[in-house]
């Protein structure tokens, strides 16, 4: 079918506007869709963003009228609003809207129930939600599939989240695609990582290809390497049973921190449209070189915090890593030789997210011995670009400059953007964002199934590696920097983390 | 806030010190960052209108930080100093945050010696490198026709100007005048267009939602309140023209009180109204659709947040402008 243009759009001044939709939150009373998804989706009505008809239908296992299932997001909704916004006169209308069906996804009889009040609420366009645990995915689609409920009426839309993990290895990423296309075509499948609906993921973008300054620098010559650093100071929280299956090169490098990387790394696209996009994004994955079975002890480092045996629901003798790092190389013209150093764990001093890019120092220390400059501070100092990723959301750079007074003592200083005081308005969350791109059909941050098996195939040396071995863990106390491996991996290259 | 001598030089020299100051008082509370996007020069109507100038800035500066001139027209006719000024900041805590941001604002009040004096007076308090955005309030501004008017001298210094011509009787020069302006290369705006944005997406969804086809539309009708056209009603109907150059439209005026009333699109067999309804609202009917649709804030703060948000072209009002 033909898309006929809008005459009437104006980009600059409407906001995208979601369609006439429903969503259908499978795993809808569990902590994903009460911590973000709904108040994500009352935040988009709050700032008029969505259809007055839009309708939220809600799965679990748990029996529930309507009522009670809107009494539960209520508070959910209260309690983790972002700025507290919240309206009772709009929170009565979107809760109109609220629908809950219980029932078992393994059981055919949940998706007849699905359809008829999907039939009741009147809407084609459907976005089916993900929001259950991983081992359900395809048990889910398959039910989707069987009951019809993917077959979009003329003109209509059936759509698909996947939540992460996608697949917990390549071989099962394969087949949970696989499972996934015989329902839903790829372009209508929307694999969510929500670290790209980030702003400040977002604006690397912007940063890289919208200005002219950092282009020329962004490549092995320039660039002395790349540090992205993914910390968390709380530990598993609950979430052991969960974890320790997981791990931190699973749930962190796999997905989210190698898009980042790749968005980091990636060619500019020649238009800014969805494939184009993530086009490059996949090519840079693709182009990450994949350790050979030796090189993974010498590139990469599994870690464990003292206490995680001990945490609810893990094994006393859990081999899961908690701490992950890991030296990546492209092989590439623009980044040969440059090593990307990427490192997530828990438990660590201080939670942040952060990409370090290092240049290359002068290539001539010329104030280095200058009459009374001293020592310490006066050492020459590479320039760093600090893109942040949460919390501060913003962008640094270092450099040096001198100190007031005389002789020529230089002092690194740091050229700060914050965004939420050069931007006073809010960010949409991440969720907001991407579940409006879902409805909208934009995909350009979703990732996409080569990404995902791009980004397996990197990670799969070091999983087979870690599987195979039996480490002597814990090896890193809570409120430290990981395990001292990975300093050792990474001063091996002649670098040092940045711990600050 | 303090009264400053009003050298261009002192005025900054002052904010330094106000800065420095704000910085120490404010150390043990989360300190304070300054932040400026750009610099909004206002001219206000008059003395009153400069006290509400200053509060719409306040709110203004939360989404735009910038650094605000305000420039007050003297009340006594321009004896005694021809101009003065005085510096003041804005701050404000964001949710959950324990650091001030503050942007920062001077208030210059003009005597009879006109803006030619104050054009050159604001060269150097403008922010190097960021927009400059002047914000020319009230009708008067409209009255000089093909004449250059006293704010002209202020023009070569904004990169985007903002008019609202919402209460202008002669609806047609008020557009020659913006026209002349944009033709001379200036960017101009006007809030009275951005007021329409309500409307014109409540219509633009209409095809988005396909309840009717670009071709299908044989002739249009917009229909506006009060005793003469006013600018919105050839706003809207341009906006039809060029999105839809084969059709009529026409303008055509209503009971009621000024502004727009309605907006009526005809196919061969049916035709489909947006009409101005109670609270806010506009009622869609026609063409198998009827049903309300809340219009977005039309506050001068609301319509100022838009426009401060396009400091580029603007692509569609620059074609409607000169259609």
């Amino acid at each position: 079918m033909t898309e006929v243009r809008n005459p009437f759009a104006d980009p600059l001044r409407f906001e995208r506007r979601v369609p006439e939709c429903a969503i259908v939150i499978f795993g809808a009373a569990g902590d994903l869709a009460k911590r973000k998804l709904l108040p994500a989706l009352y935040r988009l009505a709050y700032d008029r963003r969505l259809p007055a008809s839009f309708a939220i239908v809600g799965n679990s296992r748990t029996p529930m009228s309507d009522e009670d299932y809107r009494s539960r997001m209520l508070e959910a909704v209260k309690q983790f609003s972002e700025d507290g916004a919240f309206d009772e006169e709009l929170w009565k209308r979107f809760a109109a809207n609220l629908h809950y069906v219980a029932g078992d996804v393994k059981d055919p009889q949940l998706y007849v129930a699905l359809r008829e009040k999907l039939n009741t609420i009147g809407q084609a366009n459907v976005l089916f939600y993900l929001s259950t645990q991983p081992s359900y995915y395809e048990v889910i689609v398959d039910g989707i599939g069987h009951s019809h409920l993917s077959a979009a009426p003329e003109g209509a839309w059936r759509r698909l989240i996947v939540e992460k993990p996608f697949g917990h290895d390549l071989g099962s990423a394969k087949e949970l695609n696989s499972r996934i296309h015989a329902v839903f075509r790829e372009e209508d499948t929307y694999r969510i990582d929500h670290y790209l609906g980030k702003e400040t993921v977002q604006n690397i973008l912007a940063l890289r290809f919208g200005n002219g300054i950092f282009e020329p620098l962004w490549n092995r010559r320039y660039i002395n390497h790349v540090q992205i650093t993914a910390a968390e100071s709380i530990g598993v929280e609950g979430r052991g049973g969960y974890y320790q299956e997981a791990g931190a090169l699973r749930d962190m490098i796999q997905n989210h921190l190698l898009q980042v990387m790749a968005t980091v790394a990636m060619e500019p696209s020649a238009v800014f449209e969805p494939n184009a996009v993530r086009d490059e994004r996949a090519k840079l994955l693709r182009s990450i070189k994949i350790m050979r079975p030796d090189e993974v002890d010498q590139y990469a480092v599994a870690g464990q915090y003292k206490g995680f045996r001990q945490e609810p629901g893990v094994n006393p003798d859990a081999q899961t890593d908690t701490y992950a790092a890991g030296t990546f190389f492209v092989d590439n013209w623009r980044w040969a030789g440059v090593p990307f150093f990427i490192r997530s764990g828990k438990k660590l001093p201080k939670r942040v997210t952060d990409i370090a890019i290092q240049f290359n120092q002068a290539p001539l220390a010329l104030f280095g011995n200058a009459p009374g400059s001293g020592d310490g501070e006066q050492k020459a100092r590479p320039n760093l670009l600090i893109l942040r990723i949460q919390p501060e959301e913003g962008i640094s750079l270092l450099f040096l400059s001198k100190e007031p007074g005389s002789g020529m003592r230089l002092r690194p200083v740091s050229m700060d953007f914050n965004y939420g005081t050069s931007f006073g308005e809010r960010s949409p969350s991440a969720y907001e964002t991407l579940l409006v791109d879902a409805m909208v059909g934009d995909p350009t941050l979703y990732t996409r199934q080569d990404m995902v098996e791009a980004s397996w195939t990197v990670i799969q040396p070091i999983l087979e590696n870690w599987n195979n071995r039996r480490f002597d863990f814990p090896n890193y106390e809570s409120g430290t920097w990981g395990p001292a491996e990975a300093d050792a991996m990474i001063a091996k290259l002649g670098r040092t983390w940045r711990n600050s | 806030m303090s009264t400053t001598a009003v050298q261009p030089e002192r005025i900054l020299k002052d904010l330094q010190q106000l800065w420095a100051q704000m910085a120490v008082d404010q150390a043990d509370a989360g300190g304070v960052l300054r932040a400026c996007a750009m610099t909004l020069v206002v001219v206000a109507e008059n003395a009153a209108d400069a006290e509400h100038v200053r509060q719409t800035v306040g709110v203004l500066m939360h989404n735009h930080p910038s650094r605000a001139v305000i420039l007050r027209p003297s009340g006594d006719g321009g004896s005694g100093a021809e101009l003065d000024a005085r510096i003041f900041a804005e701050c404000w805590k964001p949710f959950g945050k324990t650091q001030q941001i503050c942007s920062e604002g001077i208030e210059v009040t003009a005597g009879r010696s006109g803006f030619a004096e104050v054009a050159k007076f604001l060269v150097p308090l403008r922010v190097a490198d960021l927009p400059v955005v002047l914000w020319c309030r009230g009708t008067h501004v409209f009255a000089s026709g093909a004449e250059p008017g006293p704010l002209q001298p202020l023009f070569p210094l904004a990169d985007k100007i903002i008019f609202d011509s919402s209460e202008v009787v002669d609806a047609d020069s008020a557009l020659q005048f913006l026209r002349r302006l944009r033709g001379r290369g200036r960017r101009v705006a006007d809030l009275h267009w951005t007021r329409l944005t309500g409307w014109r997406e409540v219509l633009a969804h209409l095809f988005d939602d396909r309840a009717l086809q670009p071709s299908e539309v044989t002739g249009a009708q917009v229909t506006f309140g009060g005793s003469s056209v006013t600018t919105c009603a050839h706003y809207f109907a341009a906006w039809i023209r060029t999105a839809l150059p084969a059709v009529r439209v026409s303008i055509g005026s209503g009971d009621g009180p000024r502004g727009l009333h309605s907006v009526k699109l005809f196919t061969a067999a049916d035709s489909l109204t947006i009409t101005l309804g109670s609270d806010h609202c506009v009622e869609v009917s026609g063409c198998g659709r009827h049903y309300r649709s809340m219009l977005p804030s039309s506050s001068e703060e609301a319509l100022m947040q838009e426009e401060l948000g396009i400091l580029g072209p603007d692509p569609v009002y620059e074609r409607v402008l000169t259609a």
